[in-house]
């Protein structure tokens, strides 16, 4: 569903990402760990379009969005959340799932400001729509709070139900369990494999390893912009250069 | 109906909309109904730029020169090409829009204090324009004689005429801005104002979605300029000059950039401590600008905004401060 080939990203004389060939399946959780500064964020920005890749293309359920615009791609069916919730604060808890339902509708300027038959049938549509996201997460009864006002927690959980309103085919979680205690992790893996269910394809950024080992049954390793392991949670577990990665070699030791 | 009522601001605007109706019912025709038909005429221009300003983030010090161009553009259809008023005032909507597109399609990259700079300059452009093209313009002698709106052979040349047709013309282009707000065109350009590279990963075409905002809100200010045109009867340079558009962002300041009801209600009040505040008319600029930069200092959503928070905070921290006090009790 996914596919990069070769892609490569420098900024000025830095090396983000080289010659990286990634795919991710349909109906996949595939999980994505590296340590830090490895690329795996920038990997996220250029699957988005906020950047494109200086070589090498992307390609989405067979187009090429290598030099898409962000809004483009976004209407192709990416859709993503941030490591650190990017919530719409000027907005409530319902208007920024509302807002995940923008390109999912079509009522036009005119027909919004004069409120025609259409466009409030639609409003009517996307309100309800919306609520059902919400209460997916639980947050129903805090729909018209500042969506700001709510704890991490809800934040993070947030930003899924509002990528989730765009009705995405692929949606890309930056570190989703990042300031989540152990309880709530929980929480979100079984949301997350709810997701899966809904038929939407998961592309997963963690360093919770445990939480990562249980959740994909693939997951690839970055390490200074290099692909260095692929495969089940169980050949990534024992593979040298990702323990030489994470702990360092045993000459570094010495 | 339903659905409007259910609504906590359409119900507002019902009320409102009907109070102002029946205001010369009830106090029969006298001079507020001229101060009255300015606080209309303001109210459109403000809640144009309200628009832009408060739910689009884009500063435009250009409200005032587009206030011109609506007045010049009818006057000039009507005068030099004798079409009939409502005619000339259609056709010079068209016009602003036109110009609000090509403006609005330069300016509009770029951002924050870059784009007020580039909106002002084009205010000054077309203040001296208007000065210069006297040919056209009348210069600085302005131009007069300007018929009143005709419908079907009724004058609106009072008024009390006037006031029936601006204020609803006023109150529905006032909806329309409450109807935008709240839909997904409203939501998006909020979330612009906010965070533009965001907004756009939810599918918002920020540079097409801009002009539009900056058209619509643009026009506003013209058909007030083309009403004021028709009831005064006559326009100069100072018609449409810099000083109205600090005026109309003195009236923001004032009630509440992000609130359309703001808009509303800083006109009312700035148009009534204008008239009876008539002893302090020689230091009016002065209080003005001091009032805008204290303004802007402390309270940078606008005074009753700013007010109103400031009070929900005292409430609140009372609140809790009894809580505290019962539970240690």
């Amino acid at each position: 569903m996914l596919q990069l080939d070769d892609v490569s990203k420098d900024f000025g004389g830095l090396k983000a990402l080289s010659d990286l060939t990634f795919n991710v399946r349909k109906g996949q959780i595939k999980g994505l760990i590296g340590p830090n500064g490895a690329g795996k964020t920038t990997l996220f920005n250029l699957i988005t379009g906020v950047f494109p890749p200086s070589r090498g293309t992307i390609i989405f359920l067979g187009e090429e969005i290598t030099h898409h615009k962000p809004e483009k791609i976004s209407r192709l069916g990416v859709s993503r959340t941030f490591q650190q919730p990017h919530l719409f604060k000027s907005l409530t808890v319902w208007e920024n799932v509302m807002l995940g339902r923008h390109y999912r509708t079509q009522s036009e300027f005119f027909a919004c400001g004069l409120r025609l038959p259409n466009a409030a049938l639609e409003e009517k549509a996307i309100k309800e729509k919306s609520l059902e996201y919400l209460s997916v997460f639980g947050l129903a009864d805090k729909k018209n709070q500042i969506a700001n006002k709510l704890p991490l927690g809800e934040q993070r959980y947030l930003e899924v139900a509002r990528a989730l309103a765009t009705e995405p085919k692929l949606l890309l979680l930056d570190e989703p369990t990042s300031g989540l205690n152990d309880h709530e992790t929980e929480l979100f893996q079984d949301l997350l494999f709810r997701i899966r269910e809904m038929g939407v394809t998961l592309l997963v950024i963690e360093h919770h390893m445990k939480f990562i080992m249980g959740l994909c049954e693939e997951i690839a390793v970055l390490n200074f912009g290099n692909k260095i392991a692929e495969g089940s949670p169980r050949e990534i577990q024992v593979s040298p250069e990702v323990i030489t990665a994470y702990l360092g070699t045993e000459d570094s030791l010495a | 109906m339903v659905l409007l009522l259910k609504d906590k601001n359409k119900l507002a605007w019902l009320f409102i909309t009907g109070g102002v109706l029946i205001l010369p019912f009830a106090f029969g025709k006298g001079f507020y109904l001229n101060t009255m038909n300015f606080i209309a005429l303001h109210a459109m221009v403000a809640v144009g730029l309200c628009l832009l300003v408060g739910y689009g983030g884009q500063l435009s010090i250009s409200h005032s020169a587009f206030f011109a161009i609506g007045a010049y553009a009818t006057a000039i259809f009507c005068l030099r090409y004798r079409l009939s008023p409502l005619v000339s005032i259609l056709l010079s909507q068209g016009l602003s829009a036109l110009l609000a597109w090509w403006i609005g399609w330069v300016v509009l990259r770029l951002k924050g204090h870059y784009l007020a700079i580039a909106t002002l300059s084009f205010t000054i452009i077309v203040e001296v324009l208007v000065k210069e093209m006297a040919w056209l313009t009348g210069g600085l002698q302005g131009l007069s004689s300007i018929p009143p709106i005709a419908m079907g052979g009724f004058l609106i040349d009072s008024d009390y005429r006037f006031y029936f047709v601006v204020w609803p013309l006023t109150m529905l282009l006032f909806l329309f801005s409450l109807n935008l707000v709240d839909s997904r065109m409203g939501r998006i350009f909020r979330a612009i104002k906010e965070n533009e590279d965001i907004a756009r990963q939810f599918g918002a075409d920020v540079k097409t979605y801009k002009i539009k905002l900056f058209i619509v809100s643009s026009v506003y200010a013209s058909i007030a300029g083309s009403l004021y045109a028709h009831f005064v009867t006559f326009i100069s340079p100072v018609t449409g000059s810099i000083m109205f558009a600090i005026d109309i962002i003195m009236v923001l300041a004032f009630g509440g950039f992000t609130l359309l009801w703001g808009a509303m209600i800083g006109v009312a009040s700035l148009t009534f401590l204008n008239e009876y505040l008539t002893i302090f008319a020689d230091y009016k600029r002065t209080i003005y600008g001091l009032s805008l930069v204290i303004i802007i200092l402390f309270f940078p959503n606008g005074l009753l905004l700013g007010l109103r928070d400031l009070s929900n905070r005292i409430f609140s921290s009372i609140a809790w401060r009894r809580k505290k006090h019962a539970s240690a009790g």
